[in-house]
């Protein structure tokens, strides 16, 4: 029971947060000196009446402030607008958020599934040579700028013939059998997964392994070893469930890193993503767009952390009380 | 000890690798690349191949449209790209940008077009047209059909251009571009393949308008209130199966940011010599992409079959054409036109009182010989050479060379000091230490702007600084954000020199209305507000440009609408408004298994789509 209290306490706190959030976005696009009408001016055989009806359409003879109550408006009802090319943003999000989801998750499973383990050993067999060589590996993964590195596969892509050249699906995908389809879809995955796997990999394991050393180095460890407990019980009982704690924090972030977190990489790899619709839709102030983007942002931030506190609270006593 | 060697371990470890990365790139570096090996000669257009046009055939009462290319090999497809966010929407008349109008021109065909080597109006969906003084009678196709077997008839047109053009619904440009002193032409169908409009005088670009796609009545009209959703209609989530087409190909899939698959139109009015029905390739595929460098990446690993090549890429193309599977055609200019606008505007602000343009500078901008010694001292060549690559060609015209009444007896001239600096002694501007001055002592220092990000265009703007710093001109050169730009030009005139570029259509002069009429929303040099647009106050020059778009577009004689857009290229040239800087010029790589191409100035490289075939040999 408490827990729900808890828990509609954090729901009823995001309230306000999104609203300054909408509000601060809102009027840093809307001031910004960005014309969504730009380019259509400059065209030679565009109308004055056709871009007098395309300013009515998308609410430009309006103030600011009348603009964003329309927005608050429609989006309380669950309407996200349309895009400034009249689509609608909420078709648009449907079409882009499965594939992102498809790259982001496999990429939080695989950093997880590694990362924590290696994290582990590094701490346990402190100052070996495993230690050390893990050291490197993951100095030089988090040495590599995503962007450099990105770039750079998608030259070797070119070179070697190995892989496609970004994108998620060929051309012929559709008349693909279901298992032709599943190794299509694989090989474009691996370039991106990898750079995105890289780069996460390193901060967790380096992040693991400094929390379980603290522990491993604490006094009831040192307790329970001179108890003669086994160390694996020492190890998984004990120091594990102590050092986790952070991590569930961690995993809270990247819940919220889901849908935005892999913008950049999907730009370079021209992957059909969350991020590079809201790259491009930045670029042209397409508000309602952006706008969406921003709040679904803001609300898997919040939901995050809220899933993190939970976590936490069942995984820790302490928190309880 | 132990540490040091590590170190030094892995640093050869590295090195290593990275010199292997180095050395399998080698092969291309070694090349040496002579510049003028690759250096394309302006005058040197492909317009030698003779496209030999299509002719009606009519078979079993149907006017079929007879392709005079050899005989190809069916099947295959074709690989194209377009940067961006792919299209918007695949209703032709709402579209507004490039990729959402290339999509529906690929599906609509419209009753003409144009003639790829002469710029002519050449018949598509119509089979004739007669033209008896102010009325266009129409004659269709008989017998031809929607891609769902649905005859294409009178009615369509009818419904195209009254209820839907004419009635104002989706993008008006082809509408307001019609209205012939503020009336609409009429139309009257007379038969089941007859159609007759008539308009009010003569109105020279009118037939060639009429190239806008016909829709499909049955299908565009099946919903009750189809007016009222037709900004949403054939948005880019309509179910591909359901789209009827009248153009070689129809859609099969759309992949939002991956790919548009079109397949042939089984029914399409194309047929070969052999009385086969084209088009030949059973697939053509738009990829997405994002921006130029994953364009070429793509190109350079087989999954593009044509590409549009940027002048820094042209030489390392050019080196490896022979032993590669890709041909290179130089198209010659474009559309496109670079130069540096200058503001005349003599105006005020009516809602601050104060000048737009600083009174000062007025005084020069305003006078022609300040404007003509600029025009003199650009080194055009410099800017081809430097920063377009020599994948340009000079410009001293305001219609581009590609276009059909491109004014060549402009020779041009190259940059001369002395003559500039003759023709600011003329005003009065005197040069002392390197520095001018005008007659009243002020020292002459300009603003010059472009947007930010277009390195091009960046290049250019340091490059006249550079280049007027010579005559003692200070140029102030501050790139600003697009949008602002935008603003500036067309609302706020506070500027004093933009670098900008414009595209121009190579056939219809008549479409440059909106930069050169005087009350044009894009007039640029001089600019009316909206409350200025009675005040009459302009220079007889441009009152002369009014006068010759406005005659010119009366006259249907090619000979005499020569006459009047040449002068209108010399009223440019001599008053220098605008100074025009270059064009540039289109480098195409395509693949050599790509049959029947004849590339084209006005229509570019893969325009007759439905006559291309793939002659699959080695991969």
């Amino acid at each position: 029971m408490k827990m729900w209290k808890f828990i509609l306490k954090r729901i009823i706190q995001t309230i306000p947060l999104l609203v300054i959030v909408s509000l601060i976005s809102f009027f840093i696009i809307r001031l910004s000196p960005v014309d969504p009408l730009a380019e259509l001016r400059l065209n030679p055989s565009i109308s004055q009446e056709t871009l007098q009806k395309e300013k009515a359409r998308l609410g430009l003879d309006k103030p600011i402030i009348v603009q964003y109550g329309l927005w608050a408006k429609s989006f309380v009802q669950g309407d996200l607008g349309v895009t400034s090319s009249g689509e609608k943003v909420s078709v648009k999000l449907a079409e882009r958020i499965p594939n992102t989801l498809v790259l982001t998750l496999i990429v939080i499973f695989m950093t997880w599934m590694v990362g924590i383990p290696l994290g582990i050993l590094g701490a346990i067999y402190n100052k070996s040579k495993l230690d050390r060589i893990l050291t490197i590996l993951s100095s030089v993964g988090m040495a590599i700028p995503s962007f450099f590195f990105a770039i750079l596969l998608l030259i070797f892509a070119v070179k070697s013939g190995l892989f496609p050249v970004g994108g998620l699906t060929s051309y012929d995908f559709s008349d693909m059998y279901f298992g032709g389809k599943i190794i299509d879809i694989s090989k474009h995955l691996v370039l991106p997964v990898t750079v995105l796997f890289t780069l996460s990999l390193a901060g967790l394991q380096r992040q693991m392994r400094a929390n379980m050393l603290d522990v491993l180095d604490s006094d009831y460890i040192k307790f329970a070893r001179a108890k003669g407990l086994s160390e694996t019980k020492i190890i998984f009982k004990h120091a594990l469930r102590n050092a986790i704690n952070p991590m569930i924090t961690l995993l809270g972030f990247e819940f919220a890193g889901l849908l935005s977190g892999a913008a950049l990489t999907e730009y370079v790899f021209q992957y059909p993503g969350l991020g590079r619709l809201i790259l491009e839709a930045v670029m042209k102030s397409d508000i309602n767009l952006v706008m969406a983007s921003l709040m679904i942002g803001s609300i898997m931030l919040v939901a995050g952390n809220l899933l993190a506190d939970i976590l936490l609270i069942i995984t820790d006593p302490r928190v309880r009380s | 000890m132990k540490r040091a060697l590590r170190i030094i371990l892995t640093v050869t470890i590295i090195l290593l690798v990275l010199g292997i990365c180095i050395r399998k790139d080698n092969p291309d570096n070694d090349l040496t690349i002579d510049s003028s090996m690759v250096k394309p000669n302006p005058d040197a257009v492909m317009l030698d191949m003779n496209y030999p046009v299509p002719k009606t055939k009519t078979i079993d009462g149907v006017d079929y449209m007879e392709s005079q290319l050899p005989v190809g090999k069916f099947g295959g497809e074709f690989v194209t790209s377009t940067i961006g966010e792919g299209p918007k929407t695949f209703n032709p008349f709402t579209s507004t940008d490039a990729t959402s109008s290339a999509m529906s021109d690929v599906m609509y065909d419209g009753l003409f077009t144009t003639n790829p080597m002469t710029g002519e109006v050449a018949p598509k969906l119509a089979k004739s047209v007669e033209i008896k003084g102010n009325r266009y009678i129409i004659h269709l196709r008989k017998g031809i059909k929607w891609s769902d077997g649905v005859p294409i008839t009178a009615d369509d047109v009818m419904f195209t251009w009254k209820d839907i053009i004419f009635a104002g619904l989706g993008n008006t440009s082809v509408r307001d571009s019609m209205l012939i002193d503020g009336e609409l032409p009429k139309i009257r169908k007379i038969d089941n393949y007859t159609i007759e409009f008539v308009i009010k005088k003569q109105f020279a670009p009118f037939l060639r308008m009429l190239s806008a796609p016909i829709a499909p009545k049955h299908y565009f009209s099946a919903k009750k209130d189809w007016q009222k959703n037709f900004d949403r209609f054939l948005a880019t989530n309509t179910d591909p199966k359901t789209i009827v087409t009248s153009g070689a190909y129809r859609l099969k899939e759309y992949i939002p940011a991956q790919r548009v698959v079109f397949v042939k139109n089984p029914n399409y009015y194309y047929i070969n010599k052999d009385g086969q029905k084209l088009p030949y390739i059973d697939k053509l595929i738009y990829l997405i992409v994002g921006d130029i460098n994953n364009q070429i990446l793509k190109f350079e690993a087989n999954e593009l079959d044509d590409i549009s090549l940027k002048g820094s890429d042209v030489a390392r193309y050019k080196a490896k054409e022979a032993k590669s599977n890709y041909v290179i055609y130089n198209l010659g200019a474009d559309n496109g036109t670079m130069f540096i606008a200058i503001n005349l505007n003599n105006r005020k602000n009516k809602e601050t009182g104060k000048y737009y343009v600083n009174p000062v500078k007025q005084r020069w901008f305003q006078d022609v010989n300040f404007r003509k010694a600029i025009d003199y001292a650009i080194d055009r060549k410099s800017m081809v050479q430097n920063i377009a690559n020599g994948m340009a060609t000079p410009l001293y015209t305001a219609e581009s060379p590609n276009g059909i009444f491109y004014n060549e007896n402009i020779k041009g001239h190259d940059r001369d000091l002395n003559i500039a600096k003759s023709y600011l002694a003329k005003s009065g501007f005197v040069l002392k230490k390197g520095k001018l001055y005008d007659k009243y002592g002020n020292r002459v220092e300009i603003d010059l702007s472009t947007n930010a990000g277009n390195t091009e265009r960046e290049a250019l703007g340091v490059m006249v600084k550079q280049d007027l710093a010579d005559i003692g001109i200070q140029v102030n050169f501050k790139p600003i954000e697009f949008n602002s730009l935008v603003n500036k030009i067309t609302n706020s005139f506070d500027w004093d020199t933009i670098i900008l570029g414009l595209t121009g259509s190579p056939v219809e002069p008549h479409n440059g209305k909106n930069v050169w009429n005087s009350n044009g929303p894009l007039h640029l040099f001089n600019q009316k507000s909206p409350n200025d647009m009675k005040n009459n106050n302009i220079y007889p020059w441009e009152k002369r440009i009014d006068e010759i778009f406005e005659k010119a577009a009366l006259c249907l004689n090619f000979g005499d609408r020569k006459k009047y857009y040449y002068e209108y290229q010399q009223i440019v040239y001599d008053q220098a408004p605008i100074i025009y800087l270059y064009s540039p010029i289109r480098i195409y790589a395509i693949r050599r298994k790509i049959k029947n191409l004849y590339p084209s100035t006005l229509s570019g490289l893969t325009y007759n789509l439905e006559e291309l075939y793939v002659e699959e040999g080695k991969k």
